[in-house]
C-alpha cells in the first residue's frame, strides 16, 4: 500500500498542526454550512458572556437595593428579567444554529468521503482487490471516515468558546487586574487538565475497546463451532476459555475506572475551588471598594457556566490523534494511484480463433508464478474443459482470459474483447433477479427469460413470489447455493458473450441440472467459445477438448480421449473419481 | 423459545437482574453514602457564595476575615466531597465490571449447552449479541447512566433540601417554573431517540452497499458496471446523510431548550423573591445562591432524560439476557444416569418420530424429519444411510449423537436409552462427523489438541501415520503448525475434512456417525479420504450418511431414507437386486460420474 505523498514531513509536524491542516481540507469541502455553524457559535459564545453582565445588573440593581434599602423597583425588576430572558433566547437561537449545521457539515463531508472511496474500489482492478482485505476496505469508507470527519463537530463549539473566554478574560481582566489573573490562570489549567486526563484514559479505552472486539470474534467463532464443542464434550472448556477473554476485558476495563474516577473528581473539585478564591479575592477587591457584589457575583456565575465547555474543548483535542489516524487511513485509498485496466491490454484474435495465449505468464508475487508460459489457440465456437488439480492455476488462466488480471509477460487475444466470466461463488447484488441478470445492460424481458431458461432457472424462478422481478440478496429471498449460480449463470448468457468463461461454475448442481444447462449452451451459444474449469468426467466429455493444466503450464491440450490415453498423470486424476466408485 | 420476555416489567427484570448477578449488591450501600457525600461537595459553592454576601459583604462592613474562613472551611468540604465521590465511582465501576463478567462467564456456559435447535444458523447472531452487544448495553449503563443515577439523583435531592431551606415558597416556585422542561425534554427525546435508529438504519444500508462493492468487485469489474454501482451508492449514501442532519437537527434543540428554562427560572425566583423581600426571612445572599442553585438543579434534568432512555435500552438488553438463561438446555442431563457397556456400541431405535420446531413466520407447524423409524444394528457393523435432501439422514445423525431428543419413540445406544446417559459419558463414546467440518482459527495441532485435553504432539503425529495421511500432513509448508485461518478456510473443502477424521480419530469413539460432505474435493484428497474412513471405521460401530454412493457400495448394509420413512434396509448387493429406490438412485449415480469417452 502506498503512503500518503511526503511521510517524513508529515511525521515531523505535530498533531496540533496536522489537525489544523485536516480541518481546514474538510471545511472546505462545505464552507458555507461550516460558516453559519461558527457564527452560531459566536452569537452563543457572546450571549454567555452577556448573561453573566445581566446578573450583575440583576444583583446591583434588583436585589442589593431590595434587601439592603428595602427600595423595590418595579421597572428595575422587568428591566432585569426582560434582560434575562432576551439574552437567554438569542443564546439559544445561536445554539441551535450552531448544532444544527455542524451536524450538516460533519454528515456531508462524510458523505463525500464515503463515496470519493467507493468511487476509487470501483475503479481499481481485481488485482488490488485480491491485495486487500475486503473488511479492511470496507472499514476504510465507513468507520474510518467517521472517524476523520469527528474532528468537524466539536469544531464550531470550541470556536465558541474560545470567544467566550478571550472575551471574558478580556473583560476581567479590564474590570479588575488581580481577579483577571486568576481567571486567566484558570482557564488553560481547566483545558490542559481535561487533555491530559483524555490522553491518558484513551489508550486505555482503545485498548479495552480492542479486547471487546477480540471476545466478540472468540464468542462468534465457539458458537459457530458449537457442534464441535458438544462433539468433543468440551461445552466446560470453551466457556472457561472464553471466561479468560472476558477477564481481560474486565481488566482492561477496570483500568479506565480508577483513573476516570481520580479524574472525575479532580475536574469537579478544580472549579469549586477555583470559585472559593475567586470568592475571597473578590471579597478583597469589594472591601478596598474597587468592585461591586453584584460583579463579583457574574464573574463566579461566568465562570460556573465556562466549566463545561472547557471540558469539552478538552474532549475535543483529545480526539485529534484518532481523527487523523482515521483520515491517513481514507487517504491511502484515495491517494494510491489507480491501477491499468487490464482489458484494454485485450487485442483481437485473428479470424476463427476465440481465444489465442501467446506465452502469457502472470505470478501475484516474483518469485512463485501462478501460470507460466501459457500459449495456445482456441478456434472460436468450441467448447474447452480446463483441467487440472486444486492449484494448478486454472482460475487464474481464466481471469487473465476475462481481462481481469494482466499478464507479466505475454499477449492475450479474446473474440469481441468483452469476455463474460461466471464465478464460482455466485455473487447477487440486493435487488430483483431481472435486475441481476441485466446489471446495468439494456435487455428486455424476453432476453431476460431466455437467458433463465438457457441457465435452467426458469422453473424456479417462476416458483417464486414475483418471478424474475423477486428481490433477492440480503434484504429479499435466499436463494439456494445452485439457484445463484443459475442466476449469475444468466447474467453472461444474456449477454450472449463471443467468449463465455465458467470457472467451476457447474460443479455445485446436481449432474443432471449441468448437462441440461450444457445441452443448452451448445445449441443457443453455438458460435460463443467457452472455457470451464470441471472437474467431473462427465462434465469434460462433453467438451470439445481438453487443456491439461499442471503447476501452472499447459501440459496438454486434446480431446478427452487422446489425454486418457497418453498422459499418465491425466488419467489418474480424472480417474480418481472412477477409481472411487469402482471399489466395491 | 423466545428470547423476548415481553411480558416481565422494568421493575420485574431489574429485580431477577439483580438476584442473577449477585457481584452487583455487595457494598451498594457504602457506595450510595459515599455518593449523597459527594454531591453535597456540588452544592457547598452555592452555600459559600450565600453566606459570603449576607455575612462578608454586608455594605459598607466588609468581613475579609469571615470570607476567609468561610474559603478555608468549604474548600475543605469540597476536598472531602470529592474524595468521597472519587471513591464511590471507582467503587461503582469496579463492581459493575465485576458483576457483568460474572454475567457474561454464566451466558457462555449457559449458551454452549443449549440445544442444536437454539444454535440454528439463523440464530447465531442473536446469540453473540447476547454476550456482546446486549452486555455492552449494560455496561454502557453502568459507565455513565448508572453512575449519572447515583450522583445527580443525590444531587437533586441535596440542592432541592438546601433550596427549600433558604426558602420553601421560591423554592417551590423553582420547581413549578423547571417541571415542563422535563416533559419538553421527553418529547424531543422520544422522537430523537427514533432518529438515532433510522440513522443507524441507513447506515447499515450503506455499509452493506459498500461491502457489496468490495465483495462483488470482480463481478462489477468483469460485467463493468461501475457506475450504475456508484449512482446506487450515491443514493443510500444521500439518504443517510439525510437522516443523520435531520437526527442533528433534533438535538440542536434538546440543549437550548434545558437553557430557556434556566433563565425563565431565574427571571422567576428574582421576581417572587424580589416581591417576597427581606420581611419573609429571605436574605440578599439565598436570593444569589437561589441563582447558582437554579443552574445546579436543571443541569442533571438535561442528564437524565438521556439517561431514561440509556435505562429503558439496559433493562431491554438485560431482558433479553435473563429470557436466554431461562431457556432450556438440550437435550436434558440425565438425572441418574445409566453407564454404557464399554466396547463397540451398538444402536437400537424404536419407533422414533422427530420434528423440527416451526421457524416463526415460514413453517405453519412443526415439521417432521423421522416417522416411526425403527431398526437395530449390532456393534461394529458398517452402516450407509443414503437418500435425497431432506429424507431425514442428517437428522439420524443428530438423535445418535443426541444432538436432539426424539420427539417420539426411544434411541438405544449399548442398551441404554440415550435420555439416560450422561452427556460427558455420551460424548466420549459416540462421535460426529459433520458435513461441513468446523475448525478454529488456529494451527493444525490446536484443532486436534481439541479432540482431548492433554493430547501430546506425539500421538497426534502418529495419528496421521495410521490413517496413511502422513504424506499430506508433510506436503503441508508447515506441517502441524500450519495455520488453517478463520473456519479453517485456507485449507481446501477436503483438506478441512481430514482433519476432521484425524480429530475423530484422536478421541477413539466406540460409536463413529458420518455426515459425508457433499461438496466436490478434488480427486487426490477423495481418495485420502477414503482410506482415511476405512482405517478410522475398523472395529468400531459406523454409520454413514452417504451422498456418494460408493460409500455406500463398501457398507456391511445399506439404509434407504425417504421422507422421513426408511424404506430398503439390506446390502448393496441386495437392494441392487431388489430393484427400488436403491436401484434407481445407484444408476443415476452412475450415469453421472461415469466418463462418457
Amino acid at each position: 500500500m502506498t503512503m500518503a505523498p511526503n511521510p517524513p514531513v508529515e511525521r515531523q509536524r505535530s498533531t496540533l498542526v496536522r489537525g489544523f491542516l485536516l480541518a481546514r481540507t474538510l471545511v472546505r469541502m462545505h464552507p458555507r454550512d461550516f460558516a453559519i455553524a461558527v457564527f452560531g457559535a459566536f452569537i452563543f459564545g457572546s450571549c454567555t458572556v452577556a448573561s453573566s453582565k445581566a446578573i450583575e445588573w440583576v444583583v446591583d440593581h434588583v436585589i442589593l437595593p431590595r434587601f439592603r434599602d428595602g427600595r423595590v423597583a418595579v421597572g428595575a425588576v422587568v428591566t432585569g428579567c426582560m434582560l434575562v430572558i432576551c439574552i437567554g433566547l438569542v443564546r439559544a437561537v445561536g445554539v441551535v444554529l450552531r448544532r444544527t449545521f455542524a451536524g450538516i457539515v460533519k454528515w456531508r463531508v462524510a458523505q463525500d468521503l464515503t463515496m470519493s472511496v467507493v468511487e476509487r474500489l470501483v475503479s481499481q482492478p481485481l488485482r488490488w482487490h485480491q491485495r486487500h482485505q475486503s473488511g479492511d476496505l470496507i472499514a476504510r469508507a465507513g468507520v474510518d471516515v467517521d472517524m476523520a470527519t469527528e474532528i468537524l463537530s466539536p469544531l464550531p463549539f470550541a470556536a465558541g468558546t474560545v470567544l467566550m473566554v478571550v472575551m471574558s478574560s478580556v473583560w476581567l481582566l479590564l474590570t479588575d487586574i488581580p481577579l483577571g489573573i486568576v481567571a486567566v490562570i484558570l482557564f488553560p489549567l481547566l483545558t490542559s487538565m481535561n487533555v491530559i486526563y483524555q490522553r491518558k484514559v484513551s489508550p486505555h479505552y482503545r485498548a479495552a475497546q480492542a479486547q471487546l472486539g477480540m471476545l466478540s470474534a472468540a464468542v462468534h467463532e465457539s458458537f459457530e463451532g458449537v457442534m464441535v464443542v458438544k462433539a468433543f464434550g468440551a461445552e466446560a472448556r470453551e466457556a472457561d476459555r472464553l471466561a479468560v477473554i472476558a477477564a481481560r476485558l474486565r481488566e482492561a476495563r477496570m483500568r479506565t475506572v480508577s483513573l476516570r474516577a481520580t479524574f472525575e473528581a479532580a475536574l469537579d473539585a478544580i472549579p469549586a475551588l477555583g470559585n472559593i478564591g475567586l470568592l475571597i479575592i473578590g471579597t478583597a477587591r469589594v472591601q478596598s471598594g474597587s468592585l461591586t457584589v453584584g460583579a463579583l457575583t457574574s464573574f463566579l456565575y461566568m465562570f460556573t457556566l465556562l466549566v463545561f465547555p472547557l471540558r469539552l474543548i478538552g474532549w475535543a483535542l483529545s480526539q485529534l490523534p484518532s481523527s487523523l489516524a482515521g483520515w491517513d487511513r481514507v487517504r491511502e485509498i484515495l491517494d494510491e494511484p489507480i491501477g491499468a485496466d487490464p482489458t484494454e491490454a485485450l487485442l483481437a484474435p485473428a479470424p476463427g480463433i476465440g481465444v489465442d495465449l501467446r506465452g502469457v505468464s502472470f505470478s501475484y508475487d516474483e518469485n512463485t508464478p501462478v501460470v507460466r508460459d501459457l500459449t495456445t489457440s482456441i478456434p472460436v465456437g468450441s467448447t474447452v474443459a480446463v483441467v487440472g488439480a486444486t492449484g494448478s492455476g486454472k482460475t487464474t488462466l481464466l481471469e487473465l482470459v476475462a481481462g481481469l488480471l494482466a499478464p507479466d509477460r505475454g499477449t492475450i487475444a479474446v473474440a469481441g474483447r468483452s469476455p463474460s466470466m461466471v464465478f464460482q461463488e455466485a455473487f447477487l447484488l440486493s435487488g430483483s433477479i431481472a435486475d441481476n441478470v441485466g446489471l446495468g445492460g439494456q435487455f428486455d424481458g424476453a432476453e431476460i427469460d431466455e437467458a433463465l431458461r438457457l441457465a435452467d432457472a426458469t422453473e424456479f424462478v417462476s416458483t417464486l413470489p414475483t418471478g424474475a422481478g423477486t428481490i433477492v440478496g440480503e434484504r429479499g429471498v435466499s436463494l439456494s447455493g445452485g439457484q445463484r449460480q443459475r442466476v449469475a449463470l444468466a447474467r453472461a448468457l444474456v449477454r450472449r458473450p463471443e467468449v463465455l468463461l465458467l470457472d467451476d461454475t457447474t460443479s455445485a448442481l446436481d449432474p443432471s441440472t449441468e448437462s441440461r444447462i450444457l445441452a443448452n449452451l451448445r445449441t443457443a451459444l453455438s458460435s460463443s467459445t467457452t472455457l470451464l474449469v470441471a472437474s467431473r468426467p462427465s462434465t469434460i466429455a462433453l467438451a470439445d477438448a481438453v487443456l491439461f493444466v499442471v503447476d501452472g503450464t499447459i501440459r496438454a491440450h486434446g480431446t478427452h480421449a487422446s489425454l486418457l490415453e497418453s498422459d499418465a498423470d491425466y488419467r489418474e486424476l480424472v480417474e480418481a473419481y472412477e477409481h472411487d466408485r469402482d471399489a466395491p | 423459545m423466545s428470547f423476548d420476555h415481553g411480558e416481565l416489567g422494568a421493575a420485574a427484570t431489574i429485580g431477577r437482574g439483580v438476584r442473577a448477578v449477585p457481584e452487583l449488591r455487595q457494598g451498594l450501600g457504602l457506595t450510595v453514602f459515599l455518593a449523597v457525600i459527594g454531591a453535597a461537595g456540588r452544592v457547598t459553592v452555592p452555600i459559600a457564595i450565600q453566606q459570603a454576601v449576607d455575612h462578608g459583604l454586608r455594605p459598607g462592613n466588609v468581613d475579609l476575615g469571615r470570607v476567609v474562613l468561610l474559603g478555608i472551611i468549604a474548600s475543605t468540604a469540597v476536598l472531602l466531597a470529592t474524595t468521597a465521590q472519587r471513591f464511590a465511582v471507582a467503587r461503582l465501576g469496579k463492581r459493575s465490571e465485576y458483576a457483568l463478567y460474572g454475567l457474561r462467564v454464566r451466558l457462555f456456559g449457559h449458551i454452549h449447552r443449549l440445544s442444536m435447535e437454539d444454535h440454528a444458523e439463523e440464530r447465531r447472531g442473536a446469540l453473540v449479541a447476547r454476550v456482546t452487544s446486549d452486555i455492552e448495553t449494560l455496561t454502557q449503563f453502568f459507565a455513565w447512566g448508572g453512575l449519572a443515577w447515583l450522583l445527580d439523583g443525590t444531587l437533586m435531592v441535596l440542592v432541592s433540601g438546601v433550596m427549600l431551606a433558604y426558602n420553601w415558597v421560591l423554592a417551590c416556585v423553582a420547581f413549578v417554573v423547571a417541571a415542563p422542561l422535563f416533559l419538553v425534554l421527553r418529547f424531543v427525546q422520544r422522537r430523537l431517540v427514533l432518529a438515532y435508529h433510522a440513522s443507524r438504519e441507513m447506515n447499515g444500508s450503506t455499509m452493506g452497499q459498500v461491502s457489496e462493492v468490495v465483495t462483488g468487485a470482480h463481478v462489477v469489474r468483469s460485467y463493468r458496471v461501475e457506475r450504475r454501482i456508484i449512482d446506487d451508492t450515491h443514493r443510500v449514501a444521500a439518504r443517510r446523510t439525510a437522516a443523520q442532519v435531520h437526527t442533528s437537527r433534533l438535538a440542536a434543540f434538546l440543549f437550548p431548550s434545558g437553557e430557556l428554562f434556566s433563565v425563565l427560572t431565574v427571571a422567576a425566583v428574582v421576581s417572587i423573591g424580589v416581591a417576597l423581600g427581606p420581611d419573609s426571612g429571605l436574605s440578599a445572599g439565598a436570593l444569589v445562591g437561589f441563582l447558582f442553585l437554579t443552574y445546579r438543579f436543571l443541569e442533571p434534568i438535561a442528564e437524565f432524560t438521556e439517561i431514561m432512555d440509556q435505562t429503558q435500552s439496559a433493562v431491554a438488553g438485560l431482558r433479553r439476557i435473563l429470557g436466554v438463561l431461562d431457556m432450556p438446555v438440550g437435550p436434558a442431563e440425565a438425572s441418574t444416569p445409566q453407564l454404557l457397556p464399554p466396547g463397540a456400541l451398538g444402536v437400537d431405535i424404536e419407533r422414533v418420530t422427530f420434528m423440527y420446531r416451526a421457524r416463526p413466520g415460514v413453517d405453519e407447524e412443526d415439521v417432521p424429519a423421522l416417522i416411526d423409524v425403527s431398526l437395530s444394528i449390532p456393534p461394529a457393523q458398517r452402516v450407509a444411510v443414503v437418500g435425497a435432501t431432506g429424507s431425514g439422514k442428517s437428522t439420524m445423525a443428530r438423535l445418535l449423537s443426541r444432538l436432539v431428543d426424539p420427539t417420539a419413540g426411544a434411541v438405544r445406544v449399548g442398551g441404554v436409552d440415550l435420555r439416560n446417559v450422561a452427556n460427558a459419558d455420551l460424548r466420549g463414546r459416540a462421535m460426529l462427523v459433520p458435513q461441513e467440518p468446523f475448525l478454529f482459527d488456529g494451527t493444525i495441532e490446536t484443532n486436534l489438541a481439541f479432540a482431548r485435553p492433554g493430547l501430546s504432539r506425539r500421538e497426534i503425529s502418529n495419528a496421521f501415520v495410521r490413517l496413511q495421511l502422513d504424506d499430506w500432513l508433510f506436503s503441508l509448508q508447515a506441517g502441524l503448525d500450519t495455520e488453517v485461518g478463520e473456519r479453517g478456510e485456507r485449507l481446501s473443502a477436503g483438506e478441512r475434512q481430514l482433519i476432521a477424521l484425524v480429530r475423530a480419530y484422536l478421541a477413539s469413539p466406540d460409536l463413529l456417525l458420518l455426515d459425508e460432505a457433499t461438496s466436490a474435493v478434488d480427486p487426490l484428497t477423495e481418495v485420502r479420504i477414503g482410506r482415511a474412513l476405512e482405517k478410522l471405521s475398523a472395529g468400531r460401530t459406523t454409520i454413514a450418511i452417504a451422498h456418494r454412493l460408493s460409500t455406500a457400495a463398501r457398507a456391511d448394509r445399506v439404509l434407504v431414507m425417504d421422507h422421513g420413512l426408511l424404506v430398503e434396509d439390506g446390502s448393496h448387493e441386495e437392494l441392487l437386486a431388489r430393484g427400488g429406490v436403491y436401484a434407481g438412485l445407484y444408476a443415476h449415480w452412475l450415469d453421472a460420474t461415469g466418463s462418457a469417452g
